[in-house]
């Protein structure tokens, strides 16, 4: 589904990306975790085009992402993404954020979107909610219903750039609940995070990163059992401590 | 100081014969109003599209509006309002530079006034859209563009919509700067509230009782201006969102 090949991203002289390669196949979850400064933001952003890379190759359902021929607006409507700081658009109501790209992108008549829109609202369970502004929600409410925006546009890919970072402890674990439900249903989903509870619990496969390199891309058991390299094992040590 | 106070000139007819000096100066301010709000127009349009322009990824484009923008900004009014009355029609072909001063007045005089306020202004407006978008969060436009929307999409529907609001404030300053700055254009003969309260003085002598008419009736208009802008923001003001006036906690 996702084919990340030998990718490599400078921001001027300062390599961010060192020869990335990896794959993610139909309905895997895979988690990317690594320090701060590691490229595992950059990494996924490039998954749809969102940062530029300058040599290798991305495949999203075979289509080049690097290609300049390629529609990018009509390959990112196919990605659902998921911000760390949710980027609702203050000033639409719910429901107007969770249609606005349905009627613009996909042409869905407004009934049709409101519908499909209410539908998903529900299922992150904030359908009280669907006239406030983002505003007047929580963090975690607003992060669900920015879940629930990207899956709007009907994915076959979820990303996920930390999506529970800016918040505050007691709200980590509803946004949790909606994406290990997401995984279990069998969504494609890339998801950078460090939860590494979330990992344990729905990830096949775990990717960690250092300097601009997948340092380890390893089956969930096999990176929780014994990681290979030391700086993986270093890495977890710190994280599993407490 | 040996002064004649004679408030009640403004009741006196004035020698061009349409009545009083305040219906005089009254008519001096609806040339003002239509100066500065045609001005406005212009400058509101230019200035978006130009700030705009200016932070997009399209680098020749913001070059250009970069030049437009210190081109028109590092020129004082005055001149500016010279060249477009003065220089202009020289340089323009012919027959176009001929038509332009053949103009009867007062238009002769009113479209370059409005002509040089509007682009004076409209490189103001621009810088002031440019600061307004680079203040959003970046990841605003990226969440637009990852939905699918196209460049033009994401400003329109999520961008733009949130910088308007951005801006009110100092867009109420330019909007009264573009009134208080129609007053240059007497220089090039437009007869608006300044220019008439000079004719007034000229005529009569009474030349405090003539500026502290047009003192009084330029700072009502701009309270109206404040009042009415005021209302606005309220009304487009985000629920829950903490905004620069202050207005809504969280």
């Amino acid at each position: 589904m996702i084919s990340v090949k030998n990718v490599s991203k400078w921001y001027g002289a300062f390599q961010v990306l060192a020869d990335c390669s990896t794959e993610v196949q139909k309905g895997e979850v895979v988690v990317v975790c690594g320090p701060s400064g590691s490229g595992k933001s950059t990494l996924i952003k490039c998954v749809n085009a969102l940062e530029p890379f300058q040599e290798g190759e991305i495949l999203v359902d075979g289509i080049s992402v690097g290609d300049p021929r390629t529609d990018l607006p009509k390959l990112r409507s196919r990605v659902g993404m998921v911000f760390q700081h949710f980027e609702l658009f203050p000033h639409l109501t719910v429901t107007e954020n969770l249609t606005l790209a349905q009627i613009k992108v996909l042409n869905r008549q407004k009934d049709a979107a409101v519908a499909k829109g209410l539908k998903l609202l529900e299922r992150v369970d904030l359908s009280a909610h669907k006239d406030k502004f983002p505003g007047n929600l929580s963090g975690g409410q607003q992060q669900r219903v920015a879940i629930a925006r990207a899956l709007c546009m009907d994915p076959i890919a979820m990303l996920f750039d930390e999506p529970t970072s800016a918040l505050d402890p007691e709200m980590i674990n509803e946004v949790l609940d909606v994406m290990v439900e997401l995984a279990q249903e069998g969504m494609t989903m890339m998801v950078v995070t460090h939860e590494m509870g979330f990992a344990r619990k729905v990830a096949h496969r775990v990717i960690f990163m250092d300097s601009g390199r997948i340092v380890e891309d390893a089956p969930k058991e096999e990176f929780f059992g014994t990681p290979r390299s030391e700086r993986a094992q270093l890495f977890l040590s710190k994280i599993l401590q407490h | 100081m040996n002064y004649n106070w004679n408030w009640g000139i403004l009741l006196q007819a004035e020698p061009g014969g349409s009545g009083s000096y305040l219906q005089y100066l009254v008519v001096g301010l609806g040339w003002t109003l239509a100066t500065a709000l045609a001005a406005w127009v212009i400058a509101l349009a230019i200035g978006l599209v130009v700030g705009t322009l200016r932070t997009t990824p399209l680098k020749w484009i913001v070059r250009l509006s970069n030049a437009y923008v210190e081109v028109f900004r590092n020129v004082p009014l005055i001149v500016q309002m010279f060249l477009w009355f003065f220089v202009l029609p020289e340089v323009l072909p012919t027959g176009l530079g001929d038509w332009m001063k053949q103009m009867p007045p007062p238009w002769g005089s009113y479209v370059p006034a409005v002509l040089c306020l509007g682009i004076y202004t409209s490189v103001r407006v621009a810088e002031q859209v440019r600061a307004g978008i680079q203040s959003l969060p970046r990841g605003q436009g990226m969440a637009g563009t990852a939905l699918g929307l196209s460049l033009l999409q994401t400003y329109r529907y999520v961008i733009l919509p949130m910088v308007m609001r951005i801006m009110l404030p100092p867009l109420t300053s330019e909007f009264m700067n573009i009134i208080k700055n129609s007053s240059v254009a007497l220089t090039i003969g437009l007869l608006e509230l300044t220019g008439r309260a000079r004719a007034m003085q000229e005529f009569s002598f009474q030349v405090f009782e003539a500026f502290a008419a047009a003192t009084a009736i330029y700072l009502l208009t701009n309270l109206v201006v404040v009042l009415g802008m005021r209302a606005l923001e309220r009304k487009v003001r985000v629920p829950g969102l903490i905004t620069a006036q202050g207005a809504g906690a969280q």
